[in-house]
């Protein structure tokens, strides 16, 4: 029975203490089943056998419990979206040009995640974790503007340093649910794709503040709509329809980007950073799949081990 | 067999508040409750109850609340919130209604 608490845990998707708890309340619950059909005169592996099959699929189980849960209040919706609201506000009103407010909002996104991560990363957490991701990138991108020689010698030391940081909370993301971490990753597509429309120059990366200027409200407006995106994400209880709004909402949001820099974003850059979008919501899933089967081999070892 | 079934999934929400009315209680006693009252018309599957009492409870009908039994076992009871009470309320006058206007169409009519 241990067995069929596992495969409903692993399908479950749910916060840790929401998990620890349906988790115990099914345990009992077989607990008190089992009780009666040995009670009744069968043997062990035949009330087993039937207490699995009174509970049914492990997955249509977890599913259903899994939608229950899902939905998320109108408070979690807001948190959710405020980090895309708050950068469509920087860019609407124009606020980035002050180094102040960029501080701040650098300033509240750590300490939210710092707080969300500490708390049981409840699921609005996961579109601030993605911008928490952005100063680790862009540090990246600054040690290019070291005088020559150390910035290659900073890329080296950093970059693996990065990456690895990086690797450890997507991995910790995805074993939350693989669709947090194509929410946290969500933006960041639509970010370069605006970053690609706004450099110039032969030199990277030179930004063309005029074009930024330029560019601003509808940079505003396309977090807007990240952050409706997410919204929806929330709401939705249905995992199939979470999937579609999140897919059809990026490619939208990219389409929105490749229109509004009217032909500075060109087709070959348009099409990869497709591609990088579909990468970044495909790969989770499939790692996610990856890592199920290395927990699923273990468990299947200590089972024969005790066997 | 698929009619009942059908009939069911309508009712199991008002079932379960019904129940849960009368006293607080747990997964495993409200199968065993609802098999016994319905002197065993009703056979919840345990795969349709969590589901079921988690969205009432998510919808603020019910609350859960663990006991620790003296051999350490762990059980969730659910009770009515107010909220709970008056759609239960509301839910019973609605199937009075339904069954008496069924009644008027099934049973033949006086001669």
């Amino acid at each position: 029975m241990s067995h069929y608490l596992d495969s409903v845990r692993h399908n479950l998707r749910l916060d840790l203490s929401s998990e620890r708890e349906v988790i115990t309340e099914l345990e009992t619950h077989i607990e008190d089943r089992f009780q009666e059909l040995r009670e009744a005169g069968l043997s062990e592996e035949e009330a087993a056998k039937n207490c699995e099959k009174l509970l049914g699929s492990t997955k249509l189980v977890a599913r259903q419990i899994y939608e229950a849960h899902s939905q998320g209040t109108w408070g979690q919706t807001l948190l959710a979206s405020m980090p895309h609201l708050l950068f469509a506000l920087l860019f609407a009103l124009n606020w980035w040009q002050g180094i102040g407010w960029l501080l701040v909002m650098l300033g509240l996104v750590l300490a939210t995640v710092i707080y969300g991560w500490c708390h049981g990363k409840p699921t609005w957490l996961f579109p601030w974790l993605g911008y928490s991701l952005l100063p680790v990138v862009t540090a990246g991108l600054f040690l290019l503007f070291l005088p020559k020689g150390w910035s290659w010698l900073a890329i080296l030391i950093y970059i693996p340093l990065a990456l690895l940081l990086l690797y450890a909370i997507i991995v910790q993301t995805i074993k939350r649910d693989w669709l947090y971490s194509s929410v946290m990753l969500f933006p960041l597509p639509i970010i370069i794709g605006w970053f690609l429309a706004i450099e110039s120059g032969e030199r990277f990366p030179e930004l063309s503040m005029q074009r930024l200027n330029d560019f601003a409200p509808w940079i505003g407006l396309s977090f807007l709509a990240l952050a409706l995106a997410v919204a929806m994400f929330i709401r939705l209880r249905k995992r199939w329809l979470k999937v579609a709004v999140l897919l059809i909402s990026g490619l939208l949001t990219l389409g929105m980007v490749a229109y509004y820099t009217k032909g500075m974003l060109g087709l070959p850059a348009f099409l990869v950073l497709i591609l990088v979008m579909l990468g970044l919501f495909l790969t989770p899933a499939l790692v996610e799949r990856k890592i199920r089967r290395g927990d699923q081999r273990v468990s299947d070892a200590k089972g024969s081990h005790c066997n | 067999m698929a009619q009942r079934r059908e009939l069911m999934t309508g009712s199991t929400a008002s079932l379960l508040l019904c129940l849960i009315g009368y006293q607080p209680m747990y997964g495993y006693q409200i199968i065993k409750e609802l098999e016994k009252r319905s002197q065993g018309y009703f056979n919840l599957k345990e795969g349709t109850l969590y589901p079921a009492l988690h969205r009432l409870e998510r919808a603020g009908l019910i609350q859960g609340k663990w006991q620790v039994l003296p051999s350490g076992q762990q059980r969730k009871y659910y009770h009515l919130t107010d909220k709970g009470l008056s759609i239960l309320v509301e839910k019973r006058s609605q199937w009075q209604d339904f069954l008496t206007a069924m009644n008027l169409i099934i049973q033949p009519a006086s001669t």
